[in-house]
């Protein structure tokens, strides 16, 4: 399958701001796309293109802030990287908190700019394995019966089969052909394994 | 009786009289005072001589001692006076052998006169002292003079004919009697009233040439009387009388010209002493037949002669004394004027003479024996300001309205002062201006004032203007570096490019264009900062304010993003120029508009909104409004918040409003605040524009 560039969403409101970074980017070889305010920038950018955000963080409309939760609530994969004029610490640690790769105060040199983007481009590797991952494990877990699927739960939370069979009002030997067929459809050999897999899956163990 | 302490007694002599008189009062009761005085008075008399039936002497002080006591004591002691003087008249008469009932109806004769006299002058003129003029002393002659003695000579003449003289004889009693008295009165009077009444700063100042002025007049009058008298009785079968008569009037006049009504009465109280004298002793100018007769003539002679002089001695101390206190006036005027930093003058044009109090000399650094011309004035005042001040002149010259003008007086050793003119004219029947006057105030610590004041106002709009900044200054950091942070870009990415192999020119070009660009933009935010913070002096010039409004708001623009509130303009077209000083009036949009930031930090975003407008009035002046949608202001705020150090905000020093009160005055315009539809705030500045306001 083919994957879009990773891609710099640049917004800033001062165009020649944003001229001289999306110049900078360009130079050094990434893919930008620029927009000149937040709302457009909302309205307008894809979130299917793996990418990061450069953010000015005071501009008219929605602040940097502002348009960092709103991201959060739609596309929360997307990272950002805030460059501010006017950096003061607790905007800063709000703005980390939130979840933002790095905080950067203009006029930003291109080490910086770039030592970032390339945190940023690691984040979204990361999220992308891991949401293969997820969405492997989500298959598996599809393929499993309601029966199976009961007793995953209660393997997951360290009962016996001895403990199993009488919890689910059966013997034990049947409970060991289920467990054995689920083990197999999941791809582990372990329990140990397979409890990873559940947390990674959000599967509560069953008490 | 000597005559020479009676003419101008010497100062250290009446000093000495006066003292001793003093202790004599502290030591012995005045009337007893008195009692002795009288029987002095009487012995003196006796002295002088008497007529030859004993029943008068044609000179008779007593009288007068008692009617001066009771001018000076208060009616309730009189009686004292009265009691105290009979046994001085009893003692006096007995020795001249009166008999008794001659005795008591001559001194109830003489109580009554002395009383009326007093009582009538009490009544008349008050009490004394009195000042010497020509209506006291017309009083005086007509109550003591005449109608007083002319009553109480129908008791007195009563007593010659008690004391044997025949019934016939009334008349000629009744003329003696009076004229004894009122002669008394015209003589010693006027000397004992005019030394009592004097106060003790006008005795204490004679000069010595004075003193020995009066003594001269003294001895010469004496001798001029006793010779003329001496040589009479040869010269009088030759017709010489009126010459003989005359002959002291020269004298007398000059006593009275030169010492007023002291020195007339005290040279006819020589005349008559001396006259009387000599006639009673058988030469005499007036040849009657006998010596009664011969008084009588010479007592006639003297009234008529004493009342005149009298009179003219009253007339002159009256002009003398005015002449005085218009003198004193004019010093006390000059005094208080000057106290007060003022300065009087006057100009005659027909003479072209200037008069001007001292203070007007130092006012224009001119040295008192400067004469006072239009060259040393004019010459006195700051080059640049003589046109104003001959303007002013001129003006003042031709207009019944007075003039002011200010102009600067440069003093020899090159003081400035700031004098403020005053002028107007009188003006003659023929419209002609007669004379211009006026006054000069001294305002030099005012106009210092007023500039320290003015650098004061300049200081603090400069403090706040830094204050304001400060408060402003991450959004002024942030307006920096936006330039700053496109031209590191676009020089790492031109650096970039160059690495590059082959280099793409004209990215490299574009970057740089861009470089040069932004680092214009950041030279204007310094260049904006710089005026702001400066501390020049106002400069005024030709002012777009539309530009100026601009160039505030783009200062703030980082500001208003940061508190999220949107700026609409709505600048009218064709604005014409406004004069003005570029920072202050900066300083006054930028204060207006940071007041409409700081009302909405309680207004929702969404709503959050300042307006910005210029136009043309009707008038043709140019209006600039500021409006927020924050609270708006409630009356007694409107009413306040223009004064200093009044504030709504929790941090604010009330100083902004003020500040661009001041400023905005300054500029000849107007500002005010008020409330707007949109409930917010909407403050107002009016300026004016050249076009309108000066044609």
């Amino acid at each position: 399958m083919t994957m879009p560039a990773f891609t710099i969403f640049v917004v800033d409101d001062d165009t020649a701001v944003l001229k001289a970074l999306t110049r900078l980017l360009r130079v050094n070889g990434l893919s930008i796309q620029t927009f000149s305010s937040p709302l457009e920038f909302l309205l307008r950018h894809d979130p299917s293109v793996p990418g990061c955000a450069i953010l000015d963080l005071s501009m008219p409309g929605l602040d940097g802030l502002k348009l960092q939760q709103e991201l959060a609530t739609q596309h929360a994969e997307l990272p950002v990287i805030f460059i501010t004029g006017k950096g003061d610490i607790s905007t800063g640690i709000r703005a980390m908190k939130a979840g933002a790769v790095d905080f950067l105060t203009k006029p930003v040199r291109d080490s910086e700019l770039l030592a970032a983007i390339e945190q940023a481009r690691e984040r979204v590797v990361k999220i992308t394995e891991a949401r293969a991952q997820l969405d492997s494990i989500k298959a598996r877990l599809a393929r499993l019966t309601p029966r199976e699927h009961e007793v995953l739960a209660l393997v997951v939370a360290g009962r016996l089969n001895k403990q199993i069979a009488s919890e689910l009002g059966t013997v034990e030997k049947t409970i060991k052909v289920h467990r054995g067929r689920m083990m197999k459809k999941m791809g582990v050999r372990a329990v140990a394994d397979l409890v990873r897999m559940a947390e990674k899956a959000n599967i509560r163990p069953q008490d | 009786m000597n005559d020479t302490p009676l003419l101008g007694p010497a100062p250290a002599f009446k000093a000495r009289i006066r003292l001793f008189l003093l202790r004599l009062k502290e030591a012995i009761p005045t009337p007893l005072l008195v009692a002795v005085a009288y029987f002095v008075g009487a012995e003196a008399a006796f002295l002088i001589g008497r007529l030859s039936d004993m029943s008068f002497a044609p000179f008779w002080p007593p009288n007068v001692v008692l009617f001066c006591a009771l001018l000076l004591a208060p009616e309730r002691r009189w009686w004292i006076y009265l009691v105290a003087a009979f046994p001085a008249h009893v003692l006096a008469e007995l020795q001249v052998g009166m008999p008794t009932a001659h005795l008591l109806v001559a001194f109830s004769t003489n109580c009554s006169v002395a009383v009326l006299n007093a009582a009538a002058l009490r009544k008349i003129l008050g009490d004394l002292p009195w000042a010497v003029t020509l209506r006291t002393a017309s009083y005086y002659i007509l109550v003591t003079a005449v109608v007083s003695p002319a009553i109480c000579a129908f008791g007195g003449a009563f007593g010659p004919i008690l004391g044997g003289s025949p019934i016939e004889n009334y008349f000629l009693c009744w003329g003696q009697w009076y004229l004894s008295n009122a002669l008394g009165s015209l003589t010693l009077g006027p000397l004992f009233l005019t030394m009592f009444s004097d106060s003790p700063r006008s005795s204490s100042v004679a000069p010595p040439r004075r003193q020995a002025e009066a003594v001269i007049l003294g001895v010469a009058l004496a001798i001029v009387c006793a010779t003329a008298f001496q040589f009479s009785n040869r010269t009088i079968a030759l017709g010489f009388i009126p010459a003989l008569l005359y002959s002291p009037l020269p004298l007398i006049l000059w006593s009275t010209v030169r010492f007023g009504e002291k020195g007339a009465s005290a040279a006819i109280l020589i005349v008559a002493i001396v006259l009387l004298w000599r006639t009673l002793n058988s030469s005499s100018v007036f040849v009657a037949g006998n010596p009664e007769a011969n008084v009588l003539a010479l007592q006639m002679f003297l009234v008529g002669l004493a009342i005149p002089v009298l009179l003219l001695g009253a007339s002159i101390d009256e002009v003398r004394h005015a002449e005085q206190s218009t003198s004193e006036n004019e010093e006390r005027m000059g005094l208080a004027a000057a106290s007060a930093n003022i300065g009087l003058w006057h100009y005659d044009p027909a003479t072209e003479r200037f008069w001007a109090t001292g203070h007007c000399r130092s006012m224009f650094g001119l040295a008192p024996h400067v004469g006072l011309t239009h060259f040393t004035l004019i010459n006195a005042i700051h080059p640049e300001d003589r046109q104003v001040a001959i303007e002013a002149m001129k003006a003042a010259a031709n207009s019944e309205q007075p003039t002011v003008s200010e102009f600067r007086t440069i003093s020899a050793d090159g003081q400035t002062r700031w004098i403020r003119a005053r002028a107007y004219s009188h003006f003659g029947d023929r419209g002609v201006p007669v004379r211009l006057s006026g006054i000069l105030v001294d305002i030099t610590d005012y106009k210092t004032a007023e500039a320290e004041a003015e650098l004061q106002r300049r200081e603090v709009a400069h403090l706040m203007r830094v204050s304001v900044l400060g408060e402003l200054s991450g959004a002024i950091a942030h307006e920096l570096n936006q330039p700053l942070t496109a031209i590191l870009s676009n020089a790492q990415a031109a650096l970039l490019v160059l690495a590059q192999t082959p280099a793409d020119l004209a990215e490299v070009k574009e970057a740089l264009e861009e470089i040069e660009m932004e680092d214009t933009r950041a030279g204007e935010v310094i260049h904006r900062l710089r005026d702001l913070l400066g501390k020049g002096k106002s400069t005024f010039a030709a002012i777009q304010f539309n530009d100026l409004i601009e160039s505030t708001l783009q200062l703030l623009r980082c500001e208003l993003i940061g508190r999220q509130i949107r700026v609409s303009m709505n600048l009218g077209d064709h604005l014409p120029p406004t004069y003005g000083d570029a920072v202050q009036l900066q300083q006054v949009v930028l204060n207006l508009v940071m007041n409409a930031m700081d009302a909405m930090s309680a207004t929702p975003v969404s709503r959050r909104a300042i307006t910005v407008s210029t136009r043309v009035t009707e008038t043709g002046r140019i209006e600039a409004t500021v409006a927020d949608r924050g609270p708006g202001v409630s009356s007694e705020v409107r009413a306040k918040v223009f004064q200093p150090f009044f504030t709504t905000k929790d941090h604010g020093l009330g100083l902004g409003l003020s500040i661009c009160l001041n400023i905005v005055k300054s500029h000849g315009g107007e500002i005010n605040l008020d409330s707007n539809g949109e409930g917010g705030a909407t403050a107002r500045v009016i300026l004016p524009t050249p076009e309108v306001d000066d044609g």
